[in-house]
């Protein structure tokens, strides 16, 4: 169970992060007195700290300085400046890595999980993120898998992407535009058409464990899985 | 020397009036001799010569700068030898002071809007980021609504943002070797929920073989491209639509293209486009629009060496064109 260190005096900005943060596994602290930061770092003991820049009292590169003296552990900046010379200044001064705001919960974790990568050596971070299960229905992300019981069918990347947001939402509808946003792809982008194509094939690898008309459409709204592969265990 | 001249000019008229004069008087009285007369005339005429030489020789530097026509630099040089031209050349030395101690107040003030500006669009960006990360996670019509105008927030703050820095832009601008192609998709794929959101959808086409390499700011040229796509995407108004963006090279330039299928721009609008505040036809159709995105545009590129070019039919759409000069891309023929 790894514990991040969030240093941030936006209380709402803190709260948000440490809330996503706790639902991939991670439990979290949060800086109250920004005059004791070290101290609060030292009782704490994380693994990993999230530091704002812009801080009462202190600025973030003096509290990185400190912590520095402290630990080795991976420090990640977080600002709204978005300047070279801050990214150079916030590294110089111990930080590992530079988050600006506004950021995507996406990119926070995964440089997050990145840093733990690097210096502790283990995916874990409460488990939930290399996997996704939904009712005995299972997705390896890394292995680009899908399985239910003892079978399994192959998927490629978007395929899982796709599933991936069906499934985190159990049976809620998850609109065009927000499957769209996942699959977007850096390579070949998406156009009107993607989503029915790939909705079509992800249809057929679920048909191919036995699942049928689970992936249903719902019109002017979009998509959902409905679990209807628990007569089958 | 001509405006000294000039300006002795009513002085010769009544030197030779008073000689007249002074002639006339004699003449009448019954003096003859004219021999002597003109000798007279003539040694008054040397006397006259010889002052105004020595008048010339003193205040030359005087008048030959204020023939030239020069600023208030150049007085700073002369030094003034009659009464006249010392207390001008104090009235100028003091208007010169005067005027440089007001630029630089100016100066002042501007840098101090500046900087407050500059912690402004920062300090906006932290609520901006809050809201942004309170509705990223829904999927409801409402949060995506929301998100919808964050992102419109964001976008006006980066305006601001730029638009303050353009000025110091020589101390914000760091310029590298890039890959044009990685650079457009990065920029492409950052917008990717304005496209998702308003069904209007880039194709890209980079038809060279190897990689394009140019020289440019990362930062700033991400920022005239979302500049111009967001453009091309706002003034698309069939939905689902296309931004083909092209890129090639053509002899030692790389070329990138924009081009949307949209409303156009009407051509009394064309040369004013790149106009600061500049809305035109459009602008008073659609949405609110700063006039400012072209005008940013066109600054940058000139502060980078790119060239910007515009081809615009009101129906069919129009066509951004950026032109770099590719000194780097000649490396890609190893």
């Amino acid at each position: 169970m790894f514990k991040i260190f969030i240093v941030e005096d936006d209380q709402r900005l803190a709260v948000l992060l440490q809330e996503y943060l706790q639902r991939f596994g991670y439990s979290t602290h949060i800086v109250q007195d920004f005059d004791r930061v070290k101290q609060e770092f030292e009782a704490a003991a994380p693994h990993l700290v999230l530091l704002d820049v812009n801080l009462p009292k202190y600025d973030g590169y003096y509290w990185c300085r400190q912590i520095r003296n402290l630990s080795t552990c991976p420090i990640l900046f977080i600002s709204a400046r978005e300047g070279k010379m801050d990214q150079v200044m916030a590294l110089e001064n111990g930080g590992d890595d530079y988050i600006t705001k506004p950021f995507d919960y996406d990119i926070v974790i995964a440089k997050i999980m990145s840093h733990l990568r690097r210096a502790y050596g283990t995916y874990a971070g409460g488990g939930g993120e290399r996997s996704v299960n939904f009712d005995g229905l299972r997705l390896d992300k890394d292995r680009l898998y899908l399985s239910l019981n003892d079978e399994r069918v192959e998927l490629s990347l978007t395929e899982v992407k796709m599933l991936e947001e069906l499934m985190q939402r159990g049976e809620e509808i998850v609109s065009r535009d927000r499957l769209l946003e996942k699959i977007w792809d850096d390579q070949t982008f998406v156009d009107d058409n993607t989503l029915n194509v790939y909705v079509t094939r992800v249809r057929k690898k679920l048909s191919a464990l036995g699942i049928e008309d689970a992936l249903q459409t719902v019109r002017g709204q979009g998509y959902r899985l409905v679990p209807r592969w628990e007569e089958k265990q | 020397m001509k405006l000294f001249l000039k300006d002795q000019r009513p002085l010769f008229s009544f030197y030779i009036l008073q000689l007249l004069t002074v002639s006339g008087v004699y003449w009448l009285d019954g003096y003859r001799n004219i021999a002597m007369v003109l000798y007279a005339a003539l040694l008054s005429g040397c006397l006259l010569a010889v002052y105004l030489v020595f008048r010339y020789m003193s205040n030359r530097s005087f008048y030959r700068c204020l023939e030239q026509g020069e600023g208030l630099d150049a007085f700073k040089e002369v030094s003034p030898q009659t009464p006249l031209s010392e207390y001008l050349h104090r009235l100028l030395k003091k208007q010169y002071r005067h005027y440089v101690s007001e630029l630089n107040r100016q100066q002042h003030k501007i840098n101090h809007h500046l900087q407050f500006i500059t912690q402004w669009v920062h300090q906006m960006k932290t609520p901006v980021s809050v809201i942004h990360l309170m509705v990223q996670d829904s999927d409801d019509s409402r949060s995506t609504a929301i998100g919808d105008e964050v992102d419109r927030l964001r976008k006006g703050l980066d305006l601001v943002l730029y638009t303050a820095r353009l000025d110091s832009f020589s101390h914000d601008f760091v310029v590298e070797k890039l890959d044009l192609e990685s650079l457009v998709r990065a920029a492409v794929s950052a917008q990717k929920r304005l496209f998702i959101r308003s069904k209007v959808f880039p194709q890209l086409e980079f038809t060279s073989k190897e990689p394009l390499f140019i020289a440019t700011d990362e930062k700033w040229l991400t920022f005239v491209l979302t500049q111009i796509l967001t453009n091309a995407v706002k003034y698309t108004a069939n939905e689902p639509g296309t931004i083909a963006i092209r890129g090639y090279r053509k002899e030692d330039e790389a070329f990138l293209e924009i081009r949307d299928e949209g409303v156009g721009i009407p051509d009394s609008d064309l040369p004013r486009v790149f106009d600061a505040y500049f809305t035109g036809e459009n602008g008073r159709n659609f949405r609110e629009s700063t006039g400012m995105g072209l005008y940013l545009v066109k600054q940058i590129c000139g502060q980078l060496g790119h060239r910007v070019e515009l081809e615009s039919a009101v129906g069919q759409g129009t066509l951004v064109r950026l032109i770099f000069r590719s000194e780097f891309s000649n490396l890609t023929k190893e």
